[in-house]
């Protein structure tokens, strides 16, 4: 019998497990558009491939006494019609089953990961291979079918395959399972017990730091929660924005600020116009992750972001506008990405990575503790944004993908931004059937003159039988 | 493709309204532009169901006893019908919850069903028959019932090993009823007691390294 590896479930991850509900399923989308409508058999041919270069998504979750942890499976991944709803449950309790799946619809291929497998930056680089992979295949059918009779187009080809190649090693340190499938952070300290020790005093200092912190700023706050009404079948409602960066990016660079700030801005501006009791003095609070790699060199596929917390508080008193909120939002940041601050955040998750007490405790205790503090977590926030960037991808696929697509599950409404080339991407989800805050968020956007493009997924019983009002 | 006037966004798909504000949509181009989003019909939420009829049953019970607790006041025909239904529904939300793990459930239904019949066995005023007749036959039955179901549903070794395990410590338990004197009839804890240890050498022997191997894993601290 072939003896399975496994490893146990890093603390980043857990927190995706304890806080997993119905309609909030911590499941990501990536979505690509290609040129012409998909091969089901040729995007199954290249997900195996794929498939093989990546141990990690070999994985099924499994539960232990003090631990959940990651198992090595037989299981093969199986190229599917998109026919559920976007972000569906992909883990059940006792259920071996893998953690990420490849769709496609038209022309788009999706790829949906559990966020306790993976962060967007790390599924990014299995979906660039995967749609490397998909392209490869398309031209040696393409030329298959010619005949090879064009020397150039091989030539194009063989170019393409080193590409691709270079491509796969990029990711080094990734071949085994043992390794793929191991926290970013131990990766990232050597996992030795003296490197988690001196880790652990650190995290403490750093967390007495931040408890004098927290205290100084106790100013009680009122934070916005946005409610709504749920979805009949607890699926996310789906608006999807199309339009080009330029535009955008101007307006962004006329109010001094980065895109991720400038639409955060936007949105906030949305929320309060929306719903006017915000501006008797409430505070506005969006969590943006960042990703961790880019400060840290590590080319773990495990989770490795942080979150930023941005908040805007609406005084009577003073007067707001857009600029004002870009400021604001701008100088959190910045303070929030300064080293000394980053190196808090992460002496703290290696302090809990590390820390000798969590690990003893019983895991539906622990379970039960982060659910609890996700409760809390989730009362001190209005909504999320998530912006995974400009995605570069190698020349010789460059043209054949046209357009990104990003999103995940919804607790309250949130957005994901990403871009390729000159398209931008919008996703606008939410748990509730109400599109009086979207439609806010799209007005101001238009009438600042960027043209947009929406798509939008039906989500109750009229709209299914095509009996709309 | 369709055009919101009021909105002034373009719009995918065949909507006659705008999703967003809903006003009617104008055409501006005949050449439909499909949606990338299919229409998916909306799910049957089996576990709401499921819930909701839970609730509906713990409720009616919880009433029925009231009433007749100070109604009545007799509880001795209903102690029966509500114990009966609290093990049934028991049964069901331990197959249900459980349902993926065949051995894990058995283990899950051995441990509440013996409980209960002791409880009953002792609201009842205390025959012995839960600890000389139901805790061994439950014992025996399940341990029986689990090694037929992993062979015939093909469970893997290591899935159902540590499960079995268990099932076979606790079909140990009734020495302890042989040695306090809690039986009025020493046969089916002797035969409980065999089949547990008959199940625990076989394991001994033959899976050994998995048993090891299964316990490394779920108890890593
Ligand atoms: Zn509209």
């Amino acid at each position: 019998m072939k003896r399975k590896n496994w490893v146990r479930l890093d603390n980043a991850s857990n927190i995706f497990l304890a806080s997993m509900t119905d309609f909030d399923t911590k499941v990501f989308r990536l979505s690509a558009t290609m040129e012409e409508a998909i091969d089901p058999i040729l995007l199954q041919l290249a997900l195996d491939k794929n498939f093989e270069a990546y141990p990690l998504y070999h994985s099924v979750l499994r539960r232990g006494v003090f631990w959940y942890y990651l198992e090595e499976s037989d299981l093969k991944p199986q190229v599917l019609l998109d026919e559920q709803p976007p972000c569906s449950q992909l883990y059940h309790f006792d259920r071996k089953e893998l953690l990420f799946r490849v769709v496609y619809y038209q022309n788009r291929i999706h790829l949906e990961v559990f966020h306790a497998l993976s962060d967007g930056t790390g599924a990014m680089w299995f979906f660039e291979d995967l749609l490397s992979e998909y392209v490869l295949l398309q031209n040696d059918f393409i030329s298959a079918e010619t005949n090879k009779e064009s020397s150039q187009s091989e030539r194009a080809i063989e170019g393409a395959h080193t590409d691709s190649f270079i491509h796969h090693f990029r990711h080094k340190g990734q071949r085994t399972y043992a390794e793929a499938a191991q926290s970013s952070i131990r990766k990232l300290t050597g996992a030795s017990k003296t490197a988690g020790k001196f880790a652990l005093e650190y995290g403490k200092k750093a967390m007495r730091y931040e408890m004098t912190n927290q205290e100084n700023k106790k100013k009680r706050k009122k934070v916005y929660q946005i409610k709504g009404k749920r979805t009949i079948d607890n699926r996310t409602h789906v608006v999807e924005l199309n339009m080009s960066v330029q535009p955008v990016l101007k307006l962004a660079h006329e109010q001094n600020a980065s895109l991720t700030i400038y639409l955060t801005a936007l949105f906030i501006e949305a929320i309060q116009k929306t719903n006017p009791v915000v501006e008797d003095g409430m505070t506005i609070a969006v969590s943006v992750p960042v990703n961790l790699r880019k400060f840290y060199d590590s080319t773990s596929a495990r989770n490795f972001f942080s979150t930023t917390h941005l908040e805007y508080t609406y005084e009577p008193s003073e007067e707001t506008n857009l600029a004002v909120i870009c400021k604001t939002l701008k100088e959190q940041l910045q303070q929030q990405l300064s080293p000394n601050s980053l190196e808090t955040r992460l002496n703290k998750l290696i302090a809990y990575e590390f820390n000798p007490i969590t690990r003893v405790i019983f895991r539906p205790v622990k379970d039960g503790i982060l659910k609890v503090i996700n409760y809390f977590n989730n009362r001190g926030l209005t909504f999320a944004m998530s912006n995974l960037g400009s995605v570069q991808l190698p020349q010789s696929i460059d043209d054949k993908v046209h357009q990104f697509y990003f999103q995940t599950s919804a607790v309250r409404p949130q957005f994901c931004v990403i871009s390729h080339q000159d398209y931008l991407s919008i996703c606008l989800n939410s748990p509730f059937v109400e599109t009086t805050l979207y439609k806010q968020f799209v007005r101001d956007l238009t009438a600042l003159g960027v043209p947009i493009t929406i798509s939008a997924n039906r989500i109750d019983g009229l709209e299914l039988r095509g009996e709309e009002e | 493709m369709r055009y919101c006037q009021e909105c002034k966004v373009s719009v995918n798909g065949d909507w006659l309204n705008c999703p967003l504000c809903h006003q009617p949509l104008e055409k501006v181009s005949e050449i439909p532009t499909p949606n990338p989003y299919p229409d998916i019909p909306l799910r049957f939420n089996k576990q709401q169901v499921l819930r909701i009829l839970t609730s509906i049953s713990i409720a009616t019970i919880s009433i029925s006893l009231i009433i007749e607790l100070f109604f009545l006041n007799s509880t001795r025909g209903l102690n029966i019908i509500s114990f009966g239904i609290v093990s049934m529904w028991l049964v069901v939300l331990i197959i249900i919850r459980k349902r993926r793990n065949i051995a894990k459930s058995i283990v899950y239904l051995i441990i509440s069903l013996s409980l209960l019949s002791i409880y009953w066995d002792y609201v009842e005023g205390w025959s012995a028959w839960s600890t000389t007749h139901a805790v061994p036959m439950i014992c025996i039955f399940a341990l029986i019932a689990m090694y037929i179901a992993v062979r015939l549903v093909k469970v893997e070794v290591e899935d159902y090993i540590l499960y079995l395990l268990c099932a076979a410590l606790i079909g140990l338990i009734p020495a302890v009823f042989l040695f306090f004197d809690w039986v009025t009839n020493p046969l089916p804890a002797w035969l409980s007691i065999g089949l547990s240890t008959v199940m625990l050498i076989v394991n001994f022997i033959f899976y050994r390294a998995e048993v090891l191997r299964e316990l490394k894993k779920r108890m890593m601290v």
